[in-house]
């Protein structure tokens, strides 16, 4: 395996996982960590790109706000 | 302002914003395309691909500068304010610009290559030993992929979520972003330059950048009022009251703790935080409009008592607490809880 390959399934993996954060956290966890999405849906594509590149903070914070209760 | 993510209203000069914008991107892009298509020195005309991947290139490196250069600008002259409002879609429309140039350079430059562009990309000289073999490629990925992030997490959505702290972090990085696509080009585009077009814009953009930064970190010194002295606790100074022009703010900047914005409205004197509670825009920097803080950036609005929003809207900012010695103002610089009220003190007569 070459230094490319290794950086091109690192890639594909990451995004993989991401989509499917992506998905689960628009469905399961945005109405239960921001109230103010709550009714909101046309916005919710917008956050698709973030939240696919951003998946493990996105996790990391899920679970924050969710400890917190909010 | 939000009283829950409903679309952002479009206010008409939100639209001639973007149209200005778009309309000056499609300029350059076609007038790059009619003369950039010329033969060069060598006789050669560059074709379609390179041309494409140079007008984008080149495009998203002025817009950047643009970008960068909008803050210090209206911390000069409040006359750039306006500039300042949608620097959202701006940054925007520069990583798609950005990602246009990223393709047309992977369809070109690995065009030879059998592997995929993108794997192509990285099979490439990977000498990250020597500055000259150094792949100037990685450091215009690297921009990329900060200004994808950034793009990606405009929202408002993303400034709750992730605190105002590392959102903020995260949008600061466009100075790391700038410093990439500068070293992207001074490593690759500009070792073998064949007109000085490029170097020299590449030169003006950067020293223009540093000496606008320089001016407006100089000209907020200038404005020394503005820096807190100690008094009696818990008061600090915050300047003379004949500072103090009316339907405008000073800045008090604290020593570890977010600035104060002071305003005369009315001749009355009211201090809240500086920082908007949508996205940590400079409230001093904006306007009294209807007895209301207005703030500079995209216009939410507090009252100056209490620092609550008008109904419907919901946000509140932080109150301080101002006292009069003299003609000298002073502030105790401990925030009241978000929305508290505070008398504002009377300093003159009712403007008629
Ligand atoms: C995935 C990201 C990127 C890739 C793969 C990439 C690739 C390239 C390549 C192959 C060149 C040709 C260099 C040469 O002529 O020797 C180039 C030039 C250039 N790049 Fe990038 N780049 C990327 C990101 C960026 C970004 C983010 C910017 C600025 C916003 C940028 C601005 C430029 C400029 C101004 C040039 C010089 C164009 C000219 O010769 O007139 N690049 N880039
Ligand atoms: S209105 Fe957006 S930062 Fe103040």
């Amino acid at each position: 395996m070459t230094f490319a390959d290794l950086v091109y399934w690192c890639g594909l993996v990451y995004g993989g996982l991401g989509l499917g954060v992506a998905a689960a956290f628009l469905v399961f966890g945005l109405d239960r960590v921001d109230r103010s999405a709550r009714g909101s849906f046309a916005f919710r594509p917008l956050l698709v790109p973030g939240l696919v590149l951003l998946w493990p903070v996105v996790i990391a914070n899920w679970r924050r706000l969710l400890l917190r209760g909010t | 302002m939000s009283a829950g993510y409903k679309a952002v209203s479009w206010t008409r000069s939100k639209i001639l914003y973007d149209v200005v914008l778009i309309a000056g991107i499609v300029a350059y892009i076609t007038i790059f395309f009619r003369f950039g298509a010329l033969p060069g020195p060598d006789g050669l005309s560059p074709d379609a691909p390179t041309l494409a991947m140079k007008a984008f290139g080149s495009c998203g490196f002025l817009l950047l500068t643009i970008v960068l250069a909008i803050g210090p600008l209206a911390r000069l002259d409040r006359r750039f304010l306006p500039l300042l409002y949608n620097r959202r879609h701006f940054g925007v429309i520069t990583c798609a610009i950005a990602a246009s140039h990223a393709s047309a350079a992977l369809g070109w430059y690995f065009a030879f290559s059998d592997l995929p562009p993108l794997k192509a990309l990285f099979a490439a000289d990977t000498s990250f030993g020597q500055v000259s073999g150094f792949p100037f490629v990685i450091l215009g990925v690297a921009a990329f992929l900060i200004l994808l992030v950034m793009a990606a997490t405009s929202h408002d959505f993303w400034l709750t979520f992730l605190g105002a702290p590392t959102w903020k972090s995260i949008h600061m990085a466009v100075y790391g972003a700038y410093a990439l696509v500068v070293g992207h080009l001074a490593l690759g585009a500009l070792q073998d330059a064949r007109s000085w077009v490029l170097p020299a814009v590449c030169a003006v953009s950067v020293v223009t950048l540093i000496l606008l930064h320089l001016a407006a970190a100089l000209s907020q010194n200038a404005t020394d009022a503005c820096i807190a002295t100690a008094s009696s606790p818990p008061w600090v100074v915050a300047g003379k009251l004949s500072a103090f022009a009316e339907g405008r703010a000073i800045v008090v900047h604290l020593a570890d703790a977010e600035p104060v914005a002071i305003f005369r409205h009315d001749n009355m004197l009211s201090a809240v935080t500086n920082v908007c509670a949508h996205q940590n825009g400079p409230l001093g920097e904006g306007c009294v409009i209807d007895g209301l803080i207005t703030c500079p950036w995209h216009g939410f609005q507090y009252r100056l008592a209490d620092g609550c929003a008008p109904p419907p809207f919901t946000e509140r900012i932080a109150t301080y607490r101002l006292a009069l010695d003299g003609d000298t103002v002073l502030l105790d610089p401990q925030p009241n809880p978000p929305g508290t009220y505070v008398e504002p003190i009377r300093v003159g007569s009712p403007v008629a």
